[in-house]
C-alpha cells in the first residue's frame, strides 16, 4: 500500500463526523498531511504564517473519514482529529 | 497544538527548532501517545536528551523535568539520577551520534547494568546537526558531507550492540510505523530494566540533500517507507531493508540496576544490625 | 629578634578552627589521607561516589565501596572518569550529595562534566590527587601540576571555581566537610587538590563518633520554584535544583534562561555569566582559608600549599632560628586566589611541586614588585628543609634565588 496517495478517494462511511483542526501558526509546510490523507481534506494557504511558511489548512473538513493518518504523521503537533460533538438538538429520536 | 502537546509539552518551546519535514517531532508525538495511554502524568516522566538534532530539538520541549546532557553522556547522567530518583520513568531521547558513536561506552554499560531507562535512539543515519557527516549507522557506500567518495567504513546496528551487552528490551521501528512505535514504546516503558527503541527517520536538509539527492520531504519519507517495506513504489527491491519489530524481549527478567544497589544496601545494613545485636547480647 | 613564638605568630583562617573547639565526642586513630577524605565526605552527607580507580586516589574508591552501603549510599564504579563525574552530577541533581576522586589522567577526562556542573550550578566535590608530570609522569610521586587546570576546569570561560588544598590528614577530614558545605552554598563543583603524599600518608586523625550531630554540616535543600537559575544575581545560599519533584526544571550546558532552556541572546549570556562569576567573586570572604606564620614582620615569605608546605614551613622556622626574618603563607583556598596575602612589598619565594611555574605566576600578578617574586620549583620530591633555608637566606642576602641542584628558578 503506498504511503502517499496522489489520487484521493471519494469520502464514504464516517465522513462528515470529524473535527480536523490545524494550528496554522505552527505549520512548517512539510506537506505530509495532504499527501498521506486518502480523501480530499487539505489544501495550501496562499499567504504565509508567522513562521514564514505557507501552511496547510482544512479546505474540505467534511470529507474526513477519521483515519488519523494526518495526526500521526504531522511533525509539529499541529493537527487534532476528533469526533464532532453532536449538538443537543440532534440527540435522541424525534 | 494537538491535545497531547498541550498536556505534556512546554508551550514556549513549540514549534520546535526542527527543520520542516524532520521526523523528530513525529516521533515525539508517538512518545506522548505512549505516555498518555499508560496513564502517566508529566511529573512521572523525566526526559534526558543529548547533543545533535535529536538532543537539541527535543530538549526542553518536555514540560516536566528534563536534562540535556553533554554529547553522548545522557546515560552517564541517568546512571546517577536513577539512583536518586528510582521511581520515575526515564525517556532518554538521543540520536545515532549521541548513542551509537560518542556515547557507545555508556550505552553498553547502561545495558550491562540493566539501568531502568528507555532509550529512544532516533537515527537519521548521520551527524546531521553539523551539516551531514556520516555516522556509524550510515548505510555502506552512501555519499555524505564527509564521505564524498561514498561511506567506506562498515556501519553497525546499535540494536546488536545493546542486545549483546544485556539489554532486556530491544526493538526497531521507522518513521512510517506510528502504531507499532507507540505499542513498542509502551512495552519498553513497562520493562523495569534497560529498554532500547531504535527509530530510523528522515533528514531532508542534509542526509536527504547529499545522500539521497533531494530535500523533497515526501521523497525522503518515501525512502524511509521503502526501506521499511523492502520494496520501492515500482515493485523493485531496495538496496537493503531494515528489520523492524521487537528484536529481544526479556522484560522484567533480571534485576534493575538501582534495585540491585538498594538490595545490597539492605543486606549490608541488616548484617550490621545483626552483628550489633549479637555484640550487645554478649555484653 | 628574629625568633618566633610559634603559638602567637601563627594564624589559621579556616572554619574548622572553630569546629575543633566545639568539643565533639570522637576517637583518635592512625589513618591515611584517603581515609580522612572518605570519612569527611560521609560526615558531610555524601551518599554517592561514582568514579574510576586511579593511583593515588584508588583507596578512596575502595573505602567508599565499603562505607556507602553502610550508610544507605551508593558506590558506582563507572566505565571511565567522565562517566563517573557525569553520574555524580546526575545523582546530585536527583537530590543526593555526591563526590568523585581521581588523579591527573582521570581529571583531564572530567572537563566536560565539570562544565555541565558549573553552568547548571550542581553541587559536587571532586578530589584530584595530583601526581607529578609531565603528563602521567611518576605514578607514585607528588606533584602540583593542576593548579591552573583546576581553575580553568572546563571550556568556554565565563565562570569562577572554588579549589581547596589540605596539607595533613586531619585537615583533609575537616576540609572535605567544608568543601561539601561550599558546594551546597555556592551551587558549584568544589575541587580538592591533594597529592600522593597527603593522600597516602598515615597520621593522627580525630573522627567524631556521631556524624548526625555535626551541626556545621550544610544540609541538602531542594529548590522547588522558579527561578531555577537566578541569572543576573550573585546570591549564594540559593537551594540547588532537583529533578524528580515535578518542578519542570530544564538542565543543559547552553546559555540558558531562568527556567533552564537554551537561548541565543547576548542579554542572556551576560546575565548567566554575571551569576556564575560573581556568585563566587562577590562572596570571596566566605571561601577564603589560609595559614600564615611570622607574617607581620617577615622580610622574605615562603609560599607553598599541600604536602610540600609542611617541609617549607619547617624551613621557615629553621631560618628564623638562624636569625632571618622569614615568614610563611599557605593558601588553603587556591581559587578564588587570595591576592591580599601577597600585598606587602617584600620578597616571596614560591615553592611549588612543578617546574613550569603555576602558583608563582599568580603570586607575581598579585605582588606589588615583580622583581621580588622568586620561583623554587621542584618535582617528584618534597622541598627539603635545607634547600628552603638556603633559598630564603640567599634571597634575603642578594635578592636572587641561589643555584640549587634540581631546583627550577626560571619563570617565563
Amino acid at each position: 500500500m503506498p504511503l502517499f496517495k496522489t489520487d484521493k478517494k471519494p469520502s464514504r462511511g464516517p465522513a462528515g463526523r470529524w473535527d480536523v483542526v490545524v494550528t496554522e501558526d505552527m505549520c512548517k509546510a512539510c506537506g505530509f498531511c495532504l499527501a498521506v490523507c486518502p480523501v480530499d481534506v487539505f489544501a495550501w494557504r496562499r499567504a504565509p504564517n508567522k513562521l514564514g511558511w505557507f501552511p496547510m489548512y482544512t479546505e474540505k473538513e467534511e470529507n474526513c473519514v477519521g483515519c488519523m493518518l494526518c495526526y500521526q504523521i504531522c511533525p509539529d503537533f499541529c493537527i487534532d482529529v476528533a469526533v464532532k460533538e453532536e449538538p443537543a438538538a440532534d440527540r435522541g429520536s424525534d | 497544538m494537538n491535545k497531547l502537546a498541550q498536556k505534556y509539552l512546554r508551550p514556549s518551546q513549540i514549534p520546535t527548532k526542527a527543520c520542516h519535514g524532520c521526523g523528530i517531532g513525529m516521533i515525539e508525538n508517538w512518545l506522548l501517545q505512549a505516555i498518555d495511554e499508560l496513564g502517566l502524568k508529566q511529573e512521572d516522566v523525566i526526559f534526558g536528551t543529548g547533543i545533535g538534532c535529536v538532543g537539541r530539538q527535543t530538549f526542553a520541549t518536555w514540560g516536566g523535568d528534563n536534562f540535556g546532557a553533554t554529547h553522548g553522556r545522557a546515560l552517564a547522567v541517568a546512571t546517577g539520577l536513577k539512583l536518586a530518583q528510582p521511581d520515575k520513568k526515564y525517556l532518554i531521547v538521543v540520536g545515532d551520534g549521541d548513542a551509537a558513536s560518542i556515547g557507545t561506552s555508556h550505552l553498553i554499560h547502561a545495558a550491562r547494568r540493566n539501568l531502568g531507562v528507555t532509550v529512544i535512539c532516533e537515527d537519521n543515519m548521520g551527524y546531521e546537526s553539523t551539516g551531514g557527516q556520516f555516522s556509524p549507522t550510515t548505510p555502506a557506500g552512501y555519499v555524505t558531507n564527509s564521505s564524498p567518495y561514498g561511506m567506506a567504513e562498515p556501519s553497525f546496528d546499535p540494536c546488536d550492540v545493546v542486545k549483546a551487552a544485556g539489554a532486556t528490551f530491544v526493538a526497531e521501528t521507522t518513521a512510517t510505523q506510528w502504531h507499532q512505535t507507540v505499542k513498542i514504546v509502551k512495552k519498553a516503558l513497562a520493562n523495569d530494566g534497560f529498554s532500547f527503541v531504535h527509530v530510523r527517520f528522515p533528514c531532508n536538509e542534509n542526509f536527504g540533500a547529499y545522500a539521497l539527492g533531494t530535500r523533497d520531504t515526501l521523497k525522503n519519507l518515501e525512502w524511509i517507507y521503502e526501506h521499511t517495506q523492502g520494496r520501492k513504489a515500482d515493485g523493485s527491491e531496495t538496496d537493503f531493508t531494515w528489520e523492524t519489530g521487537i528484536k529481544h524481549d526479556a522484560s522484567n527478567s533480571r534485576p534493575e540496576f538501582s534495585k540491585i544497589m538498594r538490595d545490597m544496601n539492605e543486606r549490608v545494613r541488616a548484617d550490621m544490625a545483626a552483628k550489633a545485636a549479637a555484640k550487645s547480647a554478649r555484653a | 629578634m628574629a625568633t618566633l613564638d610559634l603559638a602567637s605568630a601563627e594564624t589559621l583562617h579556616a572554619p574548622w578552627v572553630e569546629w575543633e573547639r566545639r568539643g565533639v565526642k570522637g576517637r583518635r586513630i592512625l589513618e591515611a589521607g584517603t581515609y580522612a577524605l572518605t570519612e569527611g565526605a560521609i560526615a558531610a552527607g555524601c551518599r554517592v561516589f561514582a568514579g574510576y580507580p586511579i593511583t593515588p586516589a584508588t583507596d578512596i574508591a575502595e573505602y567508599m565501596s565499603k562505607r556507602l552501603p553502610q550508610v544507605g549510599g551508593y558506590y558506582v564504579q563507572c566505565e571511565d572518569e567522565l562517566a563517573g563525574m557525569h553520574a555524580c552530577a546526575g545523582a546530585s541533581l536527583g537530590g543526593l550529595k555526591a563526590m568523585t576522586a581521581t588523579s591527573g589522567p582521570g581529571y583531564t577526562l572530567m572537563h566536560d562534566a565539570y562544565g555541565w556542573s558549573v553552568t547548571n550550578e550542581i553541587p559536587l566535590v571532586v578530589v584530584d590527587a595530583m601526581r607529578v608530570g609531565p603528563i602521567s609522569g611518576i605514578t607514585g610521586a607528588p606533584g602540583q601540576g593542576e593548579f591552573y587546570v583546576a581553575r580553568y576546569c572546563s571550556h568556554g570561560g565565563n565562570f569562577e571555581t572554588i579549589v581547596l588544598s589540605p596539607c595533613s590528614v586531619q585537615e583533609a577530614f575537616w576540609l572535605t566537610i567544608d568543601a561539601f558545605n561550599l558546594a551546597e552554598r555556592f551551587r558549584t563543583p568544589v575541587t580538592i587538590l591533594t597529592d600522593q603524599v597527603v593522600s597516602d600518608m598515615w597520621e593522627d586523625l580525630f573522627v567524631p563518633d556521631d556524624y548526625e550531630a555535626l551541626d556545621f554540616v550544610v544540609p541538602r535543600r531542594h529548590n522547588l520554584m522558579m527561578p531555577f537559575y537566578p541569572v543576573g544575581s550573585a546570591d549564594i545560599d540559593v537551594a540547588p535544583n532537583v529533578i524528580g519533584h515535578g518542578t519542570g526544571v530544564c538542565v543543559s550546558a547552553y546559555t540558558h534562561t531562568e527556567e533552564g532552556y537554551d537561548i541565543e541572546e547576548m542579554e542572556a549570556q551576560w546575565a548567566q555569566t554575571y551569576r556564575l562569576v560573581n556568585k563566587i567573586r562577590h562572596h570571596r570572604g566566605e571561601c577564603t582559608r589560609y595559614e600564615t606564620l611570622g607574617f607581620e614582620d617577615a622580610e622574605v615569605v615562603a609560599v607553598a600549599y599541600g604536602a610540600n608546605a609542611r617541609t617549607v614551613r619547617t624551613g621557615v622556622v629553621e631560618a628564623r632560628r638562624r636569625g632571618l626574618r622569614a615568614g610563611f603563607v599557605r593558601p588553603i583556598t587556591l581559587w578564588p586566589f587570595i591576592d591580599e596575602l601577597y600585598a606587602a612589598d617584600r620578597h616571596y619565594v614560591v615553592c611549588e611541586l612543578n617546574y613550569d611555574g603555576q602558583l608563582v605566576r599568580e603570586v607575581t600578578r598579585a605582588a606589588p614588585d615583580r622583581g621580588k617574586v622568586h620561583f623554587m620549583g621542584k618535582s617528584a620530591e618534597l622541598h627539603t628543609v635545607a634547600e628552603v633555608v638556603t633559598a630564603l637566606e640567599g634571597v634575603a642576602r642578594s635578592g636572587r634565588m641561589p643555584e640549587l641542584p634540581y631546583i627550577w628558578t626560571e619563570v617565563r
